[in-house]
C-alpha cells in the first residue's frame, strides 16, 4: 500500500469533473443531436421559408399593385365634352408625373341604360354618368359632384378604383389650373410652398423593419436554443449521477463541495458554449446562403461594415448567457432525484426565461442602459443595439461596451448566486437522501413541517405577484380601500392560503418571541425605531439627490394620492393604513415565512444567511412595482431581514417597518395644511430642486447610527445572560 | 501504546428530519475501531443504523453528535482530509455507464490529485488486480453487475487509501460474483488495508471477518470476533453467527428457540 496522494487543489479537482463530465455527455446522442444537428437544421429551414415567404409575399403586392388598364366608360349629354377634358390631362401630363395611374386610359361612350351591365361583364372598369351642364359647372367656380361607378367583384377592383381616382385628381389638378387662369391669377397660387431636399439626403431604407424584426427573431431563437444546449447535459450532470447512483462518488472526492458544483458547470458551460458557436455559425452561414433569396430591398438595409463587430459584441454577450444558462438549469435540477423530475422541473423553466428574452423585442426596451443587467433579456438587448436594430438613434462603440460590460458583470453575480444556490442544495442531506419523487404529487399535503421548504417560501410571493396583477383592475382608485385591497390580495390571502395548506410550527417561522430579555427589549425596539425613520430620511435624501434622472408618471400619482389620504382623513385612518397595516402584513410575509423558509436550517452558514436574506430583500423590492422606489425599498428589506436574523424575533422589524412609514405622516401634520399640495405633487412642481435640509440629514444619519448601536448592546447583553446562564446549568 | 486504529466511530449519533415534524434517531451512540491490517463486519437488521454509520464515516452526512476518525482525520473538521484516506463503495453506487474502466480510474485519479506521471501505472495494476483487463476499454454499461461491482470498487481504491468502507458490497451480486469479491477483499486486508463492511449475508463474510460489530435500533449491541460472539451470546452451544446475531438483537431467528 502506497501513502496515498497529496490531495488536489479545488481548481485541479473542478478541471478533473469536468473533463469527466464533457467525455460523458459527447458520448450522449442527446447532447449532439441539441448541439449541433438542431442548429445545423433549424437556421436553413427558417430561413428558406421566410426569405421565400418574403419574395413572394414581394412579388404579390408588386404584381397587385401594378399600374393597370383602366377602360372609362362615359353616358349622358355632356360625355363627349368630359371626355375631350379627360384627354386633355392624358396627353398633357407626362409620363414621370403620373404618379399611381393607371398604366393606360381608354375613354368611349356608353348608353346609360347598358353601362351597368358592360360593368359587370367587365367591358368596362369605370362608368361616369356626364349629366347635361356639367362641362359647364366645372368651368365655374363651384364643386360638382360626379357620378361614378366601378368594378367591384373582380381582384383587381382597389387597385382600378384607387389609379383612376390617381388619374382623376390630375384631371381636377388641371381643371383648377384652368380656373386660375380664367380668373387672371397667377399659376404659383396653386403652388405656395415647394420642397427641397439636398441631392445627398441620407433616408433610411423603407424596409429597415424588417430586418430588425428577423434579427429579434433570431436572437430569441438563439436564446432558447443556448437554453436547450445547457438542458441535458445539466440534467445528465447532477440529477443523472442521483439517478445512475454516481453522485456519492463525487461527494466523498477530496475536495469542497463548490469544485464539484465549478467542475459540473464548467462541463455544462463547455457544452452551452459548443452549442452556441455551432448556432452562431449556423445563423452566419445561413445568413451568407439566404442573402440572395431576399428582397433587393431588404438586401440593401442591411447595416454595412458594423454587421462584424456587432456580430462579436453578440457573442460576447450571449457568452454570458451561456454561463447563465448552465447555472439556472444546474441550479433547477440539483434538488431532484432522476433525470425524469429535473426534465419535468426545468421545462417549465426554460420556458418562463424564454418569455422572460422574449420582453427584449418589446418596444421601448432598448431605452434605459440598466436593461442590458436584466438576465436573458439584456443579452438580447446589447445584441440588438450593436446590431442597430433596436434604438434610433444607433448606439455609439462605447455605448454598446458599456452595456456589453454591464450585460456580462450581471451575468457573472447572477451565475455565481446560483451556483453558490446549486452547491447549498447539493449539500442538504435532506436532499440528496430523500426518498422517492416527493415533486410528483403536488396535491398531496404535505406532513407538518417546524418551517416552510425554499420552495414553500416561494410560493406566497409568486401568487402574491399574481395576485398583485390580476387585481388591478378590481382595485378601487380610493387608496382608503385599495390599500387594505392590495395587502389581502397579495400578502394576506396566499399566506393564508400556504399557511393552511402546510402546516408549519407557527411561532418558529414567524420568529414570535421577545427580541431580548427583560428591559434590553424595550432598547431594541426602540432602537429598531430610530432604524426605521432614519432610513426613511437618509432614503428621501437620497432620491431627492438624484430625481434629475425624472420620476415617473405612476411614481408622482402615487405620492399625490398619499398625501391626499394623508391630509384628507383623521390622523388614525391614515396611520393605519400607511404605516401599520403594511408593516405587519408585509413582515409577516417577507421576513416571517420567506425569510424563514430561504434560511432553512442553515442559519450558522453566514453566506446561506446573506444570500437568503438579499433574496427576500430584491423579492420585497420587486413588490413595490415602481422602480423609484426599488433602491429604497431594497436597503430597508436587507435591514428588516438582518434585524430578524440577528434578533431572531419579528417584533424588532415590524416595529422599524412602522418608524420607516411613519415618517411622512409625521412630515406632513408638522408642514401643517399646505392647500393644493396633492395636485402640485402629481404635476411634479412640488419640492421641485429641494434638498433636505442638513441638520434633518445629519439626524437622520445619527438615528441610524444610534439605532444599530442600542439594538447592538441589547443583543450582545442578552446572548452575555444566556451564555451565563448555560455555563452556570 | 497500541498503534491508533485506521477506523475509529466514537460516539456517533444522527438525527433526521422526519416528514411529520418529528425527528428519527436512526444512530444513537455507536462506537467501534478497524485496524489496520484488519477486516470488519458491521452487521445489523434493516433500519439498524449500518447504512447512516458508514454514510457519516464517508462524510456524506453530518454527525449530530459524536465524531470519527480515518486514518487520524476528523471527520467533522477535516472531511476532505478523511475523504483522501478512505474508499466507499455502496450497494447503491454505481458507475458513469457511458465511460470505460479505464476512463473511470484515470478520471477518478485525477480527482484525487495523483501525478499524472503515476496513474497509468496504477490504472494498469487494478486493471489486473480486479481482473477487468478484458473489459478495460469497454463502456461500463455493458459490463455485468460482477464487473461493474468490480469497476466500483476499483474506482475507490484508485489514490489506494489506507482505510476501506463497503455498504452491502455483494447485494447485487450472484454467488461466484460474490465469492470473488470477498476473496479480493481478503487480498487487500494482507496488503494492510483496514477494511469495515456491512451486509446481511452473515454466511458470507463469516469465516472472512476478523471481527464483528453488531448494531441495533442505533446502537452497538455486541462486539468481538466469531467465536467471541457465539461464546457470549449463545454460551454452551456450538452455533454460527447468525445465531448469535439473532440473540444479540434479541429478534428470535433459527438459534433462538433450540
Amino acid at each position: 500500500m502506497t501513502t496515498p496522494a497529496g490531495g488536489s487543489s479545488s481548481v485541479r479537482a473542478a478541471l478533473a469533473i469536468a473533463r469527466r463530465d464533457l467525455l460523458e455527455f459527447v458520448r450522449d446522442r442527446r447532447t449532439l443531436v441539441i448541439t449541433l444537428l438542431l442548429p445545423m437544421a433549424t437556421y436553413p429551414i427558417l430561413a428558406l421559408s421566410t426569405a421565400l415567404g418574403l419574395r413572394t409575399a414581394t412579388h404579390e403586392i408588386d404584381a397587385r399593385t401594378a399600374p393597370l388598364p383602366v377602360r372609362i366608360g362615359l353616358s349622358g349629354e355632356d360625355a363627349a365634352r368630359l371626355a375631350a377634358i379627360l384627354e386633355r390631362t392624358v396627353e398633357s401630363t407626362p409620363r414621370a408625373e403620373r404618379d399611381g395611374w393607371p398604366r393606360e386610359v381608354t375613354l368611349g361612350g356608353v348608353e346609360a341604360d347598358e353601362a351597368q351591365g358592360m360593368l359587370d361583364r367587365g367591358e368596362i372598369d369605370v362608368w361616369i354618368e356626364a349629366r347635361p351642364g356639367l362641362v359647364a359647372d366645372l368651368g365655374a367656380r363651384g364643386t360638382v359632384e360626379l357620378p361614378v361607378r366601378t368594378v367591384t367583384a373582380t381582384p383587381s377592383a382597389h387597385f382600378v378604383r384607387e389609379q383612376f381616382e390617381a388619374f382623376m385628381r390630375s384631371v381636377a389638378r388641371d381643371v383648377t389650373q384652368e380656373r386660375v387662369r380664367h380668373a387672371d391669377l397667377p399659376a404659383t397660387l396653386l403652388e405656395p410652398l415647394r420642397l427641397n431636399f439636398p441631392p445627398s439626403a441620407d433616408v433610411a431604407p423603407p424596409n429597415h423593419n424588417v430586418f430588425s424584426t428577423i434579427a429579434g427573431g433570431v436572437l430569441v431563437l438563439l436564446t432558447v436554443l443556448t437554453l436547450t444546449g445547457a438542458f441535458y447535459p445539466a440534467i445528465d450532470a447532477i440529477a443523472g449521477e442521483k439517478e445512475r447512483g454516481t453522485i456519492e462518488t463525487l461527494l466523498i472526492a477530496p475536495c469542497p463541495i463548490d469544485a464539484i458544483v465549478w467542475g459540473k458547470f464548467l462541463g455544462v458551460l463547455a457544452i452551452t458554449l459548443a452549442t452556441l458557436v455551432a448556432n452562431v455559425v449556423s445563423i452566419a452561414a445561413t445568413a451568407a446562403v439566404s442573402l440572395k433569396y431576399l428582397p433587393v430591398g431588404i438586401v440593401a438595409s442591411l447595416p454595412e461594415g458594423a454587421l462584424v463587430a456587432a456580430t462579436l459584441a453578440t457573442v460576447v454577450a450571449f457568452t454570458g448567457m451561456a454561463a447563465l444558462a448552465a447555472a439556472v438549469c444546474l441550479a433547477v435540477t440539483t434538488a431532484s432525484k432522476s433525470g425524469k423530475e429535473a426534465q419535468n422541473t426545468l421545462t417549465p423553466v426554460i420556458l418562463l426565461v424564454s418569455a422572460v428574452a422574449g420582453t427584449a423585442l418589446l418596444p421601448g426596451m432598448h431605452g434605459g442602459p440598466l436593461l442590458a443587467a436584466v438576465p436573458f433579456a439584456g443579452q438580447i438587448v446589447v445584441a440588438r443595439t450593436a446590431l442597430g436594430t433596436g434604438s434610433t438613434p444607433p448606439a455609439t462603440a462605447g455605448e454598446i461596451i458599456a452595456a456589453l460590460a454591464l450585460s456580462l458583470a450581471s451575468s457573472a453575480v447572477v451565475t455565481w448566486l446560483l451556483l453558490k444556490l446549486t452547491a447549498s442544495t447539493l449539500a442538504d442531506e435532506d436532499v440528496l437522501f430523500r426518498g422517492q419523487d416527493v415533486a410528483a404529487s403536488p396535491l398531496h399535503r404535505p406532513a407538518p413541517q417546524p418551517r416552510p421548504t425554499v420552495f414553500q417560501a416561494c410560493v406566497p410571493l409568486v401568487a402574491g405577484f399574481a395576485g398583485l396583477w390580476y387585481a388591478q383592475g378590481l382595485v378601487p382608485s380610493d387608496l382608503c380601500l385599495a390599500i387594505p385591497v392590495q395587502q389581502a390580495v397579495a400578502v394576506l390571502l396566499p399566506l393564508a392560503l400556504v399557511l393552511w395548506w402546510q402546516r408549519v410550527d407557527l411561532r418558529g417561522t414567524f420568529a414570535w418571541r421577545r427580541p431580548a430579555r427583560g428591559g434590553w427589549t424595550a432598547a431594541v425596539l426602540l432602537g429598531a425605531a430610530l432604524l426605521g425613520a432614519g432610513l426613511f430620511l437618509t432614503g428621501a435624501a437620497a432620491l431627492l439627490a438624484v430625481r434629475s434622472a425624472g420620476i415617473s408618471d405612476e411614481a408622482r400619482q402615487l405620492s399625490a394620492r398619499l398625501v391626499a389620504l394623508i391630509q384628507g382623513r383623521p390622523w388614525w385612518m391614515a396611520w393605519t393604513l400607511v404605516a401599520v397595516v403594511p408593516a405587519v402584513c408585509e413582515e409577516l410575509l417577507f421576513r416571517g415565512w420567506v425569510l424563514a423558509g430561504l434560511l432553512g436550517r442553515q442559519r450558522n452558514n453566514r453566506q446561506a444567511v446573506g444570500l437568503a436574506v438579499g433574496m427576500q430583500a430584491a423579492a420585497f423590492a420587486l413588490f413595490h412595482l415602481l422602480p423609484e422606489r426599488m433602491p429604497q425599498t431594497f436597503v430597508l428589506g436587507l435591514v428588516l431581514g438582518t434585524l430578524v436574523v440577528v434578533t431572531r424575533s419579528l417584533l424588532p422589524a415590524i416595529v422599524c417597518h412602522l418608524a420607516h412609514n411613519s415618517v411622512p405622516l409625521g412630515i406632513l401634520w408638522l408642514a401643517g395644511d399646505v392647500p393644493d399640495l396633492a395636485a402640485a405633487v402629481e404635476a411634479g412642481s412640488a419640492g421641485a430642486g429641494a434638498r433636505l435640509p442638513g441638520w434633518l440629514v445629519a439626524a437622520a444619519a445619527g438615528a441610524v447610527v444610534s439605532g444599530i448601536a442600542m439594538m447592538t448592546l441589547a443583543v450582545a447583553a442578552t446572548r452575555r445572560v444566556a451564555s451565563e446562564r448555560n455555563s452556570g446549568e | 501504546m497500541p498503534p491508533e486504529p485506521t477506523i475509529e466511530a466514537v460516539g456517533l449519533v444522527k438525527h433526521y428530519h422526519a416528514g411529520d415534524g418529528g425527528v428519527v434517531r436512526a444512530v444513537k451512540g455507536v462506537s467501534f475501531a478497524v485496524n489496520c491490517g484488519e477486516m470488519v463486519g458491521l452487521l445489523g437488521a434493516n433500519g439498524a443504523g449500518k447504512t447512516t454509520t458508514l454514510r457519516m464515516l464517508a462524510t456524506l452526512l453530518k454527525p449530530t453528535a459524536g465524531t470519527a476518525r480515518v486514518a487520524g482525520c476528523d471527520v467533522r473538521h477535516d472531511p476532505v482530509g478523511v475523504r483522501r484516506q478512505l474508499g466507499y463503495v455502496s450497494a447503491t453506487t454505481g458507475v458513469p455507464d457511458r465511460l470505460s474502466p479505464r476512463e473511470i480510474f484515470t478520471s477518478f485519479g485525477r480527482l484525487h490529485g495523483m501525478p499524472p506521471a503515476d496513474l497509468p501505472g496504477r490504472v494498469e495494476r487494478l486493471l489486473d488486480l480486479l481482473d477487468l483487463r478484458r473489459c478495460a476499454d469497454r463502456p461500463a454499461g455493458r459490463l455485468s453487475s460482477g464487473q461493474r461491482q468490480r469497476v466500483s470498487l476499483g474506482r475507490a481504491l484508485v489514490h489506494d487509501p489506507p482505510a476501506l468502507v463497503l455498504d452491502e458490497p455483494t447485494n447485487a451480486l450472484d454467488v461466484v460474483g460474490a465469492r470473488d469479491l470477498l476473496l479480493l477483499l481478503g487480498e487487500l486486508r494482507a496488503a494492510g488495508h483496514a477494511i469495515l463492511l456491512s451486509t446481511h449475508r452473515l454466511h458470507e463474510i463469516e469465516t472472512r471477518c476478523d471481527r464483528f460489530v453488531i448494531i441495533h435500533d442505533g446502537r452497538v449491541v455486541a462486539t468481538g470476533t466469531r467465536a467471541d460472539l457465539v461464546a457470549e451470546w449463545i454460551p454452551g452451544r456450538d452455533g454460527e453467527l447468525e445465531d448469535a446475531f439473532f440473540a444479540a438483537i434479541g429478534g428470535g431467528g433459527p438459534g433462538a428457540s433450540s
